[in-house]
């Protein structure tokens, strides 16, 4: 620990109170790493502020002794987003959950950024509205995580990510100033700094409330399983779905070696000599998702499913979607690690995409599987492996860096929802050109001049991997925390 | 415009890079960036160069089958709308004089309509852009695809920002499906009370409307109501559906079967080519009065009845997309002097900062002050947004003085 760290901690028991904080190593060795456990590194120090007021103290005193900082939430980050380059301290806002008000008037929730995602929506239940983005990991991350990354879910093919839902955020700016941007009425004056901030990765300030939107409960739900021989299959069908013009609220593909690992969890019925499956869910009127169903059928089948087949009761829908969100989580049985990648295509690239993946993983003998929000051509690879085995890690990051490569070949990105983080940063100046990266440092320079907040994260520094402790390891891989 | 003004009408986004990075090594002269130029607005300076981005109009990919389009800046709404529905696609944001106003314009000003209220704004569809700072340097962000988090927003920055940060040059949207039919219901009431009941009650009404807009006094279509002999001009409430026909009709029906119990005055319900003349009205409200002072007011959805009634009260004109809360109000026509308007307006101004919204001019004759009004909640934001412009655009070159930075 360096030496103004050490001043630091009776500075911020003086701020946080004793159970406020934590130092000693073994404590700290939870904070090491968040979903991406590659890379890991300990904070110096940990602190779970319950105010605003408490967060702005630890910021200044943070700039006062020159120590970084870095907002953390559930830690389920997939990119490294809390990895504490440079140590210092760690402000985790999970003590800060409050629902401070729920205006179903004004359509609008204001919450503290600790709150689990899904307590929001079990919060809501009786009012007929709900907060729309829905991440797989939503049982667990926080809404402050999902503005700082922009979060998507299976349901944001219809209902849009993250951003389309903040109307405003209250911060502290690395300077310890609080501002608020945005709020409960749309359209205000100046620039969109709501949206400049969803999406920032902790890199222009903490945030310490969030305006979310609230959206009507859709009244009816179809939800629907396509039966496919191939993957090639099932992504022309996909295209022929959207191509009708029909918005389905969610359309998620699994492949075959997914499939297994899930029925072995889950118990559903799933096909197991399926090449592919589609769930898809269409929602809206009682009059019109029949309808709707019945044409998505009707594709499904001109496009070579075997069967389609539907979920009859609620309680059916709901296994359906309990084995997709937690699809990671059955991963355990085929491998004792893995690592998924968030690369995203245009929807009509998916099946090429998708060879390029099955032939990747034959070229560097790796097995691959695939759960991924096929709708908005957002793939989830998983490559499997076993962390002891040196060879095999390093195939895998060779791997994991073809598919990204091959997305930006194909017109994509790399990152749809986890964000760039660590991870990916050395893939900035492949998907942006050095004006582009010279403006985003230059906005994040006017927040964050510094860089003492987040320090290297989402943008490269100049001339490489910069930040003195940051691992040489240029190479996307991680294995999701489960 | 005076004489000493020049024009420069860039064919290619390379011409218009070029001609900003000579500017901002030379001359330094303002540049104000113009679309269709149908946001009327006074010169900054006498020295300023107006841009000219019509000619920037190309289709750069359109692949239909991934609903997302990439084009130029400098291209018509309407140009758009119909490349768009060939493919029976669209961009459901609506723009009045679409013949002439530019993509660039609506991204600039962040323009909207009714469907705002079921479709969102123009910032929930650009997916990618490219624009040109004051130094001349080109950048881009976001990207092609639909779902992308890497790097900052600026897409989100941009929208809005009315051409102060940077010349937008190209765009790639996100986009959906026409509508297989669309429909209106119009409903009067008595007072704007009522109006408002009716909202609350539709919060939890079993249809699920893309319009939510009401129309204070002489904004609304009714004729009249001579038997009754009641007020002339009763607040109405208009509700749009989209969807498949049956859709939509089970919805007529079922609004009209719950908006019952409210007495409404008069109802009436417009579906597909007949809804045409009504949905052209909404479009068009807010440069269909021959007021020469019209104003543009954001507010809690909550308290949009409240803001009506009392600008009403005044003799202004006002359509409320009344589930956002956005109000574009027009003042009487009698009103020609600057103190005139704004003694009419201080009430809604008042009323505005009290629940933390937004007024702002947005047509005004040459010569009057700016009108700006906002909540202190905002003023930390404008202060960091000023600080972004002084980042972005150090020597204040592009459209200087047309954001206000700070409480009027
Ligand atoms: C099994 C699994 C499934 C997942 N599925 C999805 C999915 O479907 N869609 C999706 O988008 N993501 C998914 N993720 C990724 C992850 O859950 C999201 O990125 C989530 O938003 C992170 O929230 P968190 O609270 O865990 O944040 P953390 O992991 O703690 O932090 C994430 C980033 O946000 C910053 N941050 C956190 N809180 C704040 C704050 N208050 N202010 C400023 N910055 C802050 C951190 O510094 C870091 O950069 C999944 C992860 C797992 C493990
Ligand atoms: C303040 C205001 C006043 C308005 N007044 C009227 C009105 O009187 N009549 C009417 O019909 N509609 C008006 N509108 C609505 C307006 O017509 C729509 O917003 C329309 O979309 C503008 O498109 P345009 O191409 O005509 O833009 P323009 O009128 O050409 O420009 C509008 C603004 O956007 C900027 N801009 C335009 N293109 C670009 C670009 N490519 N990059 C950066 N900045 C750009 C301009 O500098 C200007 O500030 C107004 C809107 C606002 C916000």
């Amino acid at each position: 620990m360096t030496q103004s760290a050490t001043n630091l901690i009776p500075r911020l028991r003086d701020i946080v109170g004793d159970d406020g904080l934590l130092f000693n190593r073994e404590e700290l060795l939870v904070y090491e790493c968040d979903g991406y456990t590659v890379e890991k590194k300990v904070p110096d120090v940990v602190v779970f502020p319950t105010s605003t007021e408490q967060v702005v103290a630890v910021v200044r005193l943070c700039n006062e002794l020159n120590v970084p900082f870095i907002p953390r939430g559930a830690g389920t980050s997939l990119a490294g987003g809390t990895l504490p380059i440079g140590g210092g301290v760690m402000i985790t806002l999970t003590r800060m959950k409050r629902i401070l008000e729920v205006n179903v008037r004004d359509r609008y929730a204001v919450v503290e950024p600790g709150l689990v995602n899904v307590h929001l929506t079990n919060h809501l239940k009786e009012t007929g509205y709900h907060y729309a983005p829905d991440p797989s990991s939503q049982g667990a991350c926080t809404i402050g995580g999902n503005v700082a990354t922009n979060s998507g879910g299976p349901h944001t093919l219809k209902y849009g990510v993250t951003v389309n839902h903040v109307l405003g955020v209250e911060a502290v700016l690395p300077d310890g100033s609080v501002v608020q941007f945005g709020g409960p009425c749309e359209d205000g004056p100046g620039f969109d700094l709501t949206g400049l901030f969803v999406g920032s990765e902790g890199t222009f300030g903490i945030c310490t409330k969030v305006w979310v939107r609230l959206t009507r409960n859709p009244e009816s739900y179809r939800t629907l399983l396509g039966v496919f021989e191939t993957v090639t299959a099932a992504t022309q069908a996909i295209s022929a779905i959207i191509g009708a013009g029909i918005v389905p609220a969610a359309l998620e593909m699994m492949d075959q070696g997914i499939i297994g690992a899930l029925e072995a969890a889950f118990h559903f019925g799933f096909p197991l000599d399926a090449g592919a499956v589609l769930l898809i869910e269409v929602d809206g009127l009682e009059v019109a998702v029949e309808e709707e169903a019945v044409r998505i059928e009707a594709i499904c089948l001109e496009n070579g499913a075997r069967e389609v087949r539907r979920a009859r009761t609620q309680k059916e829908r709901l296994l359906l979607w309990k084995c997709r969100k937690q699809a990671f989580g059955a991963i355990g049985r085929l491998s004792p690690s893995y690592c998924t990648q968030d690369g995203v295509v245009p929807r009509t690239k998916l099946p090429q995409i998708l060879e390029f993946i099955t032939d990747c993983g034959r070229r560097h003998d790796l097995k691959i599987v695939n759960v991924f929000h096929a709708g908005d051509g957002n793939i989830h690879p998983i490559l499997l492996f076993d962390e002891r085995n040196e060879d095999q890690v390093r195939r895998v990051l060779l791997a994991s860096d073809e598919i990204l490569s091959k997305c930006l070949d194909l017109g994509g990105s790399v990152t749809g929802e986890h964000g760039i983080g660590v991870e990916k940063i050395s893939f900035m100046d492949k998907l942006f050109a050095p004006e582009d990266l010279a403006v985003m440092k230059s906005i994040r320079d006017v927040f964050n001049p510094d860089n003492r907040c987040s320090p290297g994260k989402m943008l490269p520094t100049a001339g490489g991997c910069g930040t003195e402790d940051h691992p040489h390891k240029n190479h996307p891989g991680r294995r999701a925390a489960m | 415009m005076p004489d000493s003004q020049s024009v420069f009408q860039p064919a290619t986004q390379d011409d218009l890079a070029q001609f900003v990075t000579e500017n901002a090594t030379n001359a330094r002269r303002c540049l104000l960036p113009i679309g269709g130029g149908t946001a009327c607005r006074d010169a900054a300076t006498d020295d300023a160069i107006e841009v000219r981005l019509d000619k920037l109009n190309r289709v750069i990919d359109y692949p239909a089958r991934d609903m997302t389009i990439t084009v130029e800046a400098g291209i018509r709404m309407a140009e758009l709308a119909k490349i768009l529905a060939a493919e029976n696609q669209r961009l459901p944001i609506d723009v009045p004089h679409a013949e002439q106003a530019t993509l660039g314009g609506v991204i600039a000003t962040n323009w909207s309509g009714s469907r705002r209220f079921g479709c969102g704004t123009i910032r929930d569809y650009v997916i990618g852009i490219s624009a040109i700072d004051a130094s001349g340097k080109r950048f881009s962000a976001g990207g092609r695809v639909v779902k992308n988090v890497a790097g900052y927003d600026l897409c989100k920055l941009l929208v809005g920002s009315r051409g102060t940060l940077a010349i937008i040059s190209q765009v790639t949207l996100k986009l959906r499906p026409m509508a297989e039919t669309s429909a209106l219901v119009t409903l009067t009431f008595d007072s704007l009370c009522q109006v408002d009941a009716v909202l609350n009650r539709l919060l939890t009404s079993a249809t699920r409307p893309m319009v939510l807009d009401v129309l204070g006094r002489m904004g609304t279509l009714a004729r009249p109501n001579e038997e009754t002999g009641r007020s002339a001009h009763p607040p109405q409430l208009i509700v749009g559906f989209e969807g498949a026909s049956r859709e939509t009709d089970w919805q007529i029906e079922t609004l009209l079967a719950e908006c019952r119990p409210f007495e409404p005055r008069t109802t009436g319900s417009f579906v597909g080519a007949a809804a045409e003349p009504l949905w052209s009205m909404l479009r068009d409200f807010s440069i269909g009065s021959k007021s020469s002072v019209t104003f543009k007011a954001s507010l809690p959805p909550s308290r949009t009845c409240e803001f009506l009634r009392l600008a009403t009260e005044t003799g202004i004109v006002a359509q409320a997309h009344a589930g956002n809360g956005i109000v574009n109000g027009h003042l009487p026509d009698r009103v020609s002097k600057a103190e005139q308007a704004f003694a009419a307006i201080k009430p809604l101004g008042d009323l505005v900062r009290s629940c933390g919204g937004h007024l702002s001019l947005l047509r005004a004759p040459s010569g009057w002050p700016a009108l700006d009004v906002a909540a202190d909640s905002w003023a930390e934001s404008l202060a960091w947004a000023q600080r972004l412009k002084r980042q972005l655009d150090p020597h204040n070159l592009l459209n200087p003085g047309v954001m206000a930075f700070g409480p009027a």
